[in-house]
């Protein structure tokens, strides 16, 4: 019984702890995507690759979402005439590269900044080269869903300038948004007619409250209870595991990386949160294990592998995966085996 | 109205009634433990403003939402990507902050210190102190005091014959003779994730079966150095040892 009483504990205060940088981010990314007019933001991008993936990567700092927000948003972006670059530098790092998970993960390592500061380099560098390489590829639409490709601007890549006068209609937030009471599928045939309605930038401030509610709710709810499962498997993995198993596995440079690479591939942690999580591993893994959880896990889980999924062929989405897996082990494993 | 009809009216509430009762429980359980005294089980001192926050934001969002379900206003439909159905997230939440509610948080135990590793030395990861501000006359050293002293200073002849007056709870280690036990507290810099232990070998005249596993002792004696397993350590001879009470807050920071 031992066990159960300090699982229990170690659960709550990984939920206690964890839950109002939850809420933070749930409530700045909601009224930024409320409030912020993207479009207008996209014809300031770079045109150049690298400075594309580049700006790309740091635009998280303006939406500061976790990767269940980042698929629709980079989906968004696309649709609205950004380059790949741009796209895919803002989908791997805008989970980590904003400002309340830079915050949270302060708060989880007070002891250890170097995890906080590799973290941000980490991730930044890995969303730069996959934006980059993925700019070679000059026409993207082979990469993406039909339905997405059938939505984006002619001749992508350089039509960052030219604002896209004929879809005006595609501001932000739409993609919560839909009828009231009326599900309608966003497709291309019906997708004017859908997000004329749902369009928030149209709406006066009060109006929009109800809907920053609404998001609030429904972010809270995902996330609350992917963050439960998480903790819960924390937990059971931190009381019932025994320790010499942890510690074979943990305290080895190279094995250490690949168990944390993998249930970070696998929890789908939110990655505002994700700190605490590794938190709990921080005693007995060794800090490139922790860092391979911490860049890896928001770049790629099974959760956003399914979000993935839903914009980009799986052919598309095994190369993502594969680039920054392997940049990830690269990068950890040099802090483990040279660094530390 | 007959009941079935009741229910198909109802039904559609139902998803956001649950989902409002989690929140609802959620922010009720921060309040409930920062009444009780039991968030310093939990967290650091430093993160009770913005947990309670985060309290009274969900019970905020909790009034809010029963004040539009009073007036009959379904959310409009989201095309919101989820990984599992709306209302199995919103149980989930439910039955944890339930259990949180009806099962009191304790804190941890010997057992936890040993599993953390209380008794490993040569560990690559190790949570380091920071800060190092300790107090000149070693009587008045708390036992995290006495190890951060250690840590920048290990020899431990340096401090034989020194007077020590800590307090902690005792752990049993398997590889101690009978007549020690180590006087352990838990350190912690963020939440009790992280909860990591500290502690020094206790010698004592007779048994220590005299002092039972997890009991909260203090302690007056003088250290000394003892090779124990091989290994040359600073060891507290123990002169007096009062039982305590368990402190309201276990942790040292």
């Amino acid at each position: 019984m031992p066990q159960f009483g300090s699982g229990l504990t170690l659960f709550l205060s990984l939920m206690v702890e964890a839950m109002p940088f939850l809420i933070f981010g749930v409530l700045v990314s909601g009224i930024l995507l409320l409030f912020i007019d993207e479009q207008r933001l996209i014809a300031k991008f770079p045109k150049n690759p690298l400075l594309g993936a580049l700006s790309g990567s740091l635009f998280g700092f303006l939406f500061p979402v976790c990767e269940c927000g980042n698929v629709p948003v980079a989906r968004r972006l696309l649709i609205q005439g950004a380059s790949a670059p741009v796209a895919i530098g803002f989908l791997l790092a805008a989970p980590t590269i904003n400002p309340v998970v830079i915050w949270a993960t302060w708060s989880a390592f007070p002891d250890q900044p170097e995890i906080v500061v590799l973290r941000v380099v980490f991730s930044f560098a890995i969303a730069t080269i996959v934006g980059w390489v993925f700019s070679w590829q000059a026409d993207l639409k082979p990469f993406l869903q039909p339905n997405i490709a059938a939505l984006m601007p002619p001749s992508p890549g350089s039509s960052t300038a030219e604002s896209p006068e004929p879809t005006g209609l595609l501001k932000s937030g739409t993609y919560f948004l839909d009828q009231p009471g009326n599900p309608v599928a966003l497709e291309a045939a019906n997708l004017d007619a859908v997000l004329a309605i749902a369009s928030p930038q149209r709406k006066s401030l009060w109006d929009k409250l109800p809907l920053l509610l609404e998001n609030t709710i429904q972010e809270l709810r995902e996330m609350g209870g992917v963050l439960v499962l998480g903790s819960l498997l924390a937990t059971i993995i931190q009381v019932s595991v025994p320790r010499n198993i942890i510690l074979a596995i943990g305290q080895g440079p190279v094995t250490s990386v690949f168990a944390m690479v993998i249930l970070g591939g696998v929890i789908s942690i939110c990655s505002t949160v994700d700190a605490f999580f590794a938190l709990s591993f921080a005693s007995t893994f060794t800090s490139g294990a922790l860092l391979a959880f911490l860049v890896f896990g928001p770049m790629f889980d099974l959760k956003s592998m399914g979000l993935l999924l839903m914009v980009f062929k799986p052919r598309a989405v095994f190369y993502i995966f594969a680039i920054v897996f392997q940049l990830t082990l690269v990068f950890t494993l040099i802090i483990n085996l040279w660094i530390s | 109205m007959t009941a079935k009809r009741l229910r198909t009216k109802l039904f559609p509430y139902l998803p956001e009634g649950l989902v409002t009762l989690a929140l609802g429980l959620w922010g009720t359980l921060i309040l409930h433990y920062w009444r009780s005294g039991k968030l310093g089980l939990l967290i650091h001192p430093n993160y009770y403003g913005l947990t309670l926050a985060a309290g009274y934001f969900l019970l905020m969002l909790t009034v809010l939402q029963i004040l539009k379900l009073w007036r009959r206003r379904l959310p409009m439909r989201a095309q919101h990507l989820s990984l599992l159905s709306p209302p199995v997230m919103s149980s989930i939440m439910l039955v944890a902050a339930l259990i949180g509610l009806l099962v009191t948080p304790r804190p941890f135990t010997s057992q936890t210190a040993i599993q953390r590793g209380l008794q490993d030395t040569t560990l690559v990861t190790r949570a380091r102190p920071q800060a190092f501000r300790t107090t000149s006359n070693p009587e008045k050293r708390t036992l995290l005091e006495w190890i951060r002293t250690l840590d920048v200073y290990p020899e431990p002849d340096a401090y034989a014959g020194q007077k020590v007056n800590v307090d902690g709870f005792v752990v049993y280690p398997e590889d101690l003779p009978d007549n020690y036990f180590t006087l352990t507290r838990f350190v912690i810099s963020c939440c009790a994730a992280d909860a990591y232990p500290v502690g020094l070998p206790v010698k004592l005249e007779g048994n220590r079966k005299t002092y039972a596993v997890d009991s909260w002792q203090a302690i007056q004696g003088e250290m000394m150095t003892e090779t124990l397993n091989g290994q040359r350590q600073l060891v507290i001879q123990a002169k007096a040892l009062k039982p305590i009470p368990e402190p309201d807050n276990p942790y040292y920071y």
